[in-house]
């Protein structure tokens, strides 16, 4: 199977069941915006983990509690962050998509390792350890 | 036991219409009218609903094909009138399906989406459907190569299409097509919501379990008990895609790097399945398609590209072992546009070894429109055996696994399951009305 071929036809699939999804936000984290923001308006302080070429290219940040952890989007293929139920909160929690050059943050609370993944894209993974 | 013509049309099993259901005829051959009756004179074979509320004498039946260019309707109607001058009562009931044969083959209606869909059962000999099973949201449709097993994984939501949504395993007697097993997926394990891929759900070759994919939030394959009855657990596996078992603890699947995984696993414990990869067989820019044939029975995996490439392997052993690849299509094919298209868009017979492709005259990425021939291949050599122009287009292809096969063309857009004769290409008969998108064949290796 081809990748764009797979990629539309899970697409489609993810699609469907979006609806479902619940954006349950926990105490270990906050999301500074639920719509992601230019890449320009990234906090000044926050770690960037860039995204090319359908990858995180920094697989494995490490930060201190509170700090923000700033996701950017360099392609046209939109992608998001992910985190499995349980992870973050009870339910799972499903980032919204960023589009080329759009930005989302997260703040993170607790200490702990948090993997993560882009919802359409599950072999796009990587972590967030907080320590 | 008789179900006479009145009888049978007062009842509400679906066996009893759906059999009626005029199919195109047999040319005139074979034995004689079962009755002297004006139905002889009813409207054309094609003109389905005429018949609706007919039923046939004995739908248990598996004797010859349609006698002397009667349509079954016709021959229904006939027996039924012959029936009530004769004075015989009706006593209506509730039909069997014939047991389970080679011939059988269940169509598979994803209804382009819709949140309810149906499977027919038809028995490919008479040309007839037998019977019908609902279900939810694009189910997966599996059945054993015994025929003791037909199965469905499916989705169903609280209200239609929203609300909370239930997966479930449901198990049919092939002969009542009475549930006799229904075993709920927790959330956690929630399938592959996607258009019909046969290899995404799979029996081990025991029976006694069903695999099946979850794509998000990471790939994952579900273990289903059903000899327990009960949902077992997931499997996480790597970046791959597709279910092949080889044993009741073994299965394959193809990965995003081109490579093949073979996965071992222990349903009853929580061990971690046992991962390794075969060398990636196919470069990057090299697709495959999302519906190649796989014999378990023989191991054998057949899997054509986009420009009809063929790749095999041979599983049996539980290792993935690399047959010859083969070339589907000749070279002045190729330079003319050739290429394989269409959804079930390949067949392995086990008995001949041979490939049975679709393919058709195509611009590249029309990889899902129907196609208008079928080429068989040696699966062996390589060697081209016949090109089968099938008079319709065509998206899904399958071909009995007896000595003598018939060669099934499903087409989504005339909702109809052409029979042909596999050796000749000739067209034998047909099954029309078959849902509203039909896409998926699915049968039993019984020899």
């Amino acid at each position: 199977m081809t990748f764009a071929a797979k990629t539309r036809t899970l697409l489609t699939a993810l699609a469907l069941t979006a609806l479902g999804t619940q954006m349950a936000l926990a105490d270990k984290i906050s999301i500074l915006t639920e719509t992601p923001a230019p890449a320009a308006e990234a906090p000044a302080d926050a770690v960037i983990v860039n995204i090319a070429k359908m990858k995180y290219e920094t697989p494995e940040v490490t930060i201190k509690p509170g700090q923000t952890v700033t996701w950017i989007n360099t392609e046209a293929m939109p992608h998001n962050v992910a985190f499995k139920a349980g992870v973050v909160g009870d339910a799972k929690m499903d980032g919204a998509m960023m589009k080329k050059d759009q930005s989302y943050s997260i703040t993170f609370n607790e200490a702990g390792t948090y993997a993560y993944h882009c919802t359409p894209h599950p072999f796009m993974k990587a972590k967030v350890i907080v320590e | 036991m008789r179900a006479s013509f009145v009888g049978a049309g007062l009842t509400c099993s679906l066996l009893a219409l759906s059999a009626a259901w005029a199919q195109t005829p047999t040319p005139a051959e074979g034995q004689p009218p079962a009755a002297e009756a004006p139905a002889a004179t009813t409207p054309a074979a094609d003109a389905a609903p005429a018949a609706t509320g007919a039923a046939p004498a004995d739908a248990s039946a598996t004797s010859a094909a349609p006698a002397g260019g009667q349509t079954h309707g016709q021959r229904a109607a006939a027996e039924a009138a012959a029936a009530l001058a004769a004075g015989e009562d009706d006593e209506p009931v509730i039909l069997d399906a014939p047991a389970p044969n080679s011939r059988r083959v269940y169509v598979n209606d994803s209804a382009h989406f819709a949140s309810l869909t149906q499977q027919f059962a038809i028995d490919t000999e008479e040309g007839r459907v037998i019977g019908m099973t609902d279900s939810g949201f694009l189910p997966n449709p599996v059945v054993s190569d015994d025929g003791s097993v037909y199965a469905q994984v499916s989705t169903t939501y609280s209200r239609i299409s929203r609300g909370e949504r239930e997966d479930y395993v449901e198990v049919f007697d092939p002969v009542t097509f009475n549930p006799v097993a229904d075993i709920t997926i927790p959330p956690e394990g929630h399938r592959f919501l996607v258009g019909t891929y046969p290899w995404m759900s799979a029996l081990t070759p025991d029976n006694k379990t069903l695999l099946y994919y979850q794509f998000s939030p990471a790939p994952a394959v579900g273990v289903v008990d059903l000899e327990g009855k009960a949902f077992r657990r997931m499997l996480e596996v790597p970046d791959c895609y597709h279910i092949f078992p080889t044993a009741a603890d073994n299965f394959f699947m193809h990965c995003r790097d081109g490579s093949l995984a073979r996965v071992q696993f222990d349903a009853a414990s929580d061990a971690e399945p046992q991962v390794t990869h075969s060398e990636v067989f196919h470069p990057e820019d090299e697709y495959v398609v999302n519906h190649p044939a796989y014999s378990q029975k023989s191991g054998r995996l057949v899997w054509p590209t986009y420009e009809g490439k063929i790749y095999q392997f041979d599983l049996s052993s539980g290792e993935a072992k690399a047959l010859n690849t083969i070339e589907g299509l000749t070279e002045e094919e190729r330079a003319d546009n050739w290429r394989p298209g269409g959804w079930q868009l390949v067949a392995y017979h086990r008995p001949s070894n041979r490939i049975y492709m679709l393919v058709d005259q195509r611009a590249e990425w029309t990889h899902k429109t129907p196609s208008r021939h079928v080429v068989v291949i040696n699966a062996d050599t390589g060697e081209r055996i016949a090109r089968h122009e099938l008079g319709h287009g065509i998206d899904s292809v399958a071909v009995s696994q007896d000595d003598d096969p018939l060669l099934y063309g499903l087409s989504t857009g005339a909702k109809t399951l052409y029979i042909y004769d596999a050796e000749t290409g000739e067209e034998l008969r047909s099954v029309n009305q078959l849902g509203h998108g039909p896409t998926v064949i699915s049968l039993s290796d019984m020899g």
